[in-house]
């Protein structure tokens, strides 16, 4: 409850702090606001030249100008509105109309206004996560004039102090990938940095900065397999099914040896003996109807056997596989880039 | 007896190390004939049997003794006691086949109321498991170089010898349960100077046993 009502006091310190620094606070500047939503172009015109006069903020400033290049668009003056939108590009390189909201005339002029000036734009670090050496950083930025641009890293210590990681001739979009690793080939240091791009053409330059964060964290390694997705180990064994066999062999071979005994004996001795056969064969053909009764022992099923050995072989192979690259991953550091919050425009 | 504390000596340290070994006491029960119908005889004594596998070999040993007294009180003929040492050597072959090789020699006590004889054997085996624990099995083959102790030839074909077996695990295969069935005939014939006559000699001997496995 406490820690809550706290939070609570902040916001109210706080927001008012906020909404000054975003809403336009002089006086001049909104009456020539005024005068242009009445479409009283003129006197906006005059009003809004006459806050430029005043003491503004950096934020008023631009608003300012703007109003201006979207009074003298209103007002068919496309070269002054170009000289106004170049003059807000320059206080907010960043600055973006929205082309649904704004007349065709003063997008123009606004576009007209980028293509004068160098600018470096929209310059944009993605949160990235990978391997070190195995991965980049995306960076992108628009550069607004055919110039030389060059892309540095800097903020750390030595090579890191200011690190040249990109330069090039370039106008419009332009995409680069970063693999956030020191000339040696290790991967760049925790810490942060700034990832800082400067244009250049003639006398005319630009640059503008993206402030980083590089954090290192361990590889993730992989688990040994216990199993294939997919696969599953085969009972080695199968019942068969319940037949007559035992009964049927216990009496053909009780019945070959008896019939054998029979046939071999001497005819000049009698009779041949058949009670020792026959107590034997007996015992054997009871045997024989017991294990027809009972369930058939498991046999081993081959195929199945062969199956099981080759899914073993299988995954075997697999967390040799395994156990190679967690070896390497272990030796591995895992990069994680994420951007900061700006504190400034460019210059 | 003798010969089975012989035997026991020479196949116990073989059969600790193979631990494939079951031994075991057996009532054997047999019928013997000799000569003519006239001479028969039936009797009852104890027997030992002793089994050893390893890897494709294995080997039997029996030695029974068996007191037969003759059928016919007025026949003329005294009873004797039968003492046997069976021996066989296997080799598995393939599937229920195996070869077999071994010999066999029967004393008669007194010597002089039956034939003593003694013979290499040569033949086949089959075993068949039944089921869990069940296993039978079939065998025969040839007894050659018969000698007699009263003397007499057989021809190369005239001896012969059938088996039947079966064996029953009990006590989680620590037991067994055998039951045996061994069939001998010799066609043995005799000179006395009056030309060869026929002397045969059969036996059926059924033994029924237990058996302790290693």
């Amino acid at each position: 409850m406490h820690r809550s009502t706290s939070w609570f006091a902040a916001l109210v310190l706080v927001l008012p702090v906020m909404g000054q620094a975003q809403t336009i606070q002089n006086a001049t500047l909104r009456r020539a606001q005024q005068a242009f939503d009445n479409l009283d172009y003129r006197q906006a015109l005059t009003v809004a030249q006459a806050s430029l006069r005043e003491r503004l903020s950096g934020f008023e400033r631009g608003r300012a100008y703007e109003l201006l290049g979207f009074t003298y668009s209103g007002m068919d003056s496309i070269l002054k509105a170009v000289e106004a939108f170049k003059q807000v590009v320059l206080i907010e390189p960043e600055r973006d109309l929205d082309p649904n909201r704004t007349s065709p005339k003063a997008l123009s002029a606004f576009q007209v206004a980028l293509t004068q000036i160098l600018v470096v734009r929209q310059l944009r670090v993605d949160s990235s996560n990978f391997i070190g050496g195995q991965g980049a950083v995306p960076i992108r930025y628009i550069v607004t004039q055919p110039s030389r641009v060059v892309t540095r890293i800097t903020g750390g210590t030595g090579p890191l102090a200011s690190m040249r990681i990109d330069s090039t001739v370039a106008n419009g979009q332009v995409n680069l990938r970063w693999p956030a690793r020191l000339p040696s080939g290790d991967p760049v240091p925790a810490g942060n940095y700034n990832v800082v791009v400067e244009a250049t053409v003639g006398q005319n330059n630009f640059s503008t900065s993206q402030p980083i964060r590089i954090t290192h964290g361990a590889v993730d390694t992989l688990e040994h397999l216990t199993s294939l997705p997919g696969y599953t180990y085969l009972p080695e064994t199968e019942v068969p099914p319940k037949s007559w066999k035992p009964l049927g062999l216990a009496l053909v071979y009780s019945g070959v040896a008896l019939a054998g005994t029979s046939a071999l004996s001497h005819g000049e001795l009698g009779s041949p003996s058949m009670r020792e056969g026959a107590v034997i064969g007996v015992g054997i053909a009871t045997a024989g109807f017991v294990m027809t009764l009972k369930k058939p022992a498991p046999q081993p099923a081959r195929g199945s056997i062969l199956y099981n050995q080759l899914l073993r072989e299988q995954i075997t192979r697999r967390n040799t596989e395994i156990a190679q690259e967690n070896t390497r991953r272990r030796q591995q550091v895992a990069v994680t880039v994420t951007p900061l919050p700006r504190t400034g425009g460019g210059r | 007896m003798k010969a089975l504390a012989v035997a026991l000596l020479l196949f116990w340290p073989v059969g600790l190390a193979a631990q494939h070994v079951t031994i075991g006491p057996q009532i054997a029960f047999g019928d013997y004939r000799e000569v003519s119908s006239a001479l028969h005889y039936r009797g009852n004594g104890l027997a030992a049997k002793a089994t050893v596998e390893w890897k494709k070999l294995s080997a039997d040993v029996v030695l029974s003794k068996v007191k037969y007294k003759p059928t016919e009180s007025n026949s003329g003929a005294s009873e004797f006691d039968a003492s046997e040492i069976d021996v066989r050597m296997r080799y598995y072959i393939r599937g229920p086949f195996s070869a077999e090789v071994g010999f066999m020699n029967r004393k008669a006590d007194p010597e002089f109321e039956a034939q003593s004889v003694g013979a290499v054997t040569l033949g086949a085996y089959m075993g068949y498991l039944l089921g869990p624990g069940v296993h039978m099995s079939l065998n025969g083959g040839l007894l050659f170089g018969a000698k007699y102790s009263g003397g007499g030839t057989t021809a190369g074909l005239g001896a012969v010898q059938l088996g039947l077996g079966l064996t029953v695990d009990a006590l989680k295969g620590r037991m067994k349960v055998t039951g045996d069935y061994g069939f001998q005939t010799f066609a043995r014939t005799v000179d006395n100077g009056s030309g060869p006559l026929d002397a045969p000699i059969q036996q059926s001997l059924g033994r029924v046993g237990l058996a302790i496995a290693f």
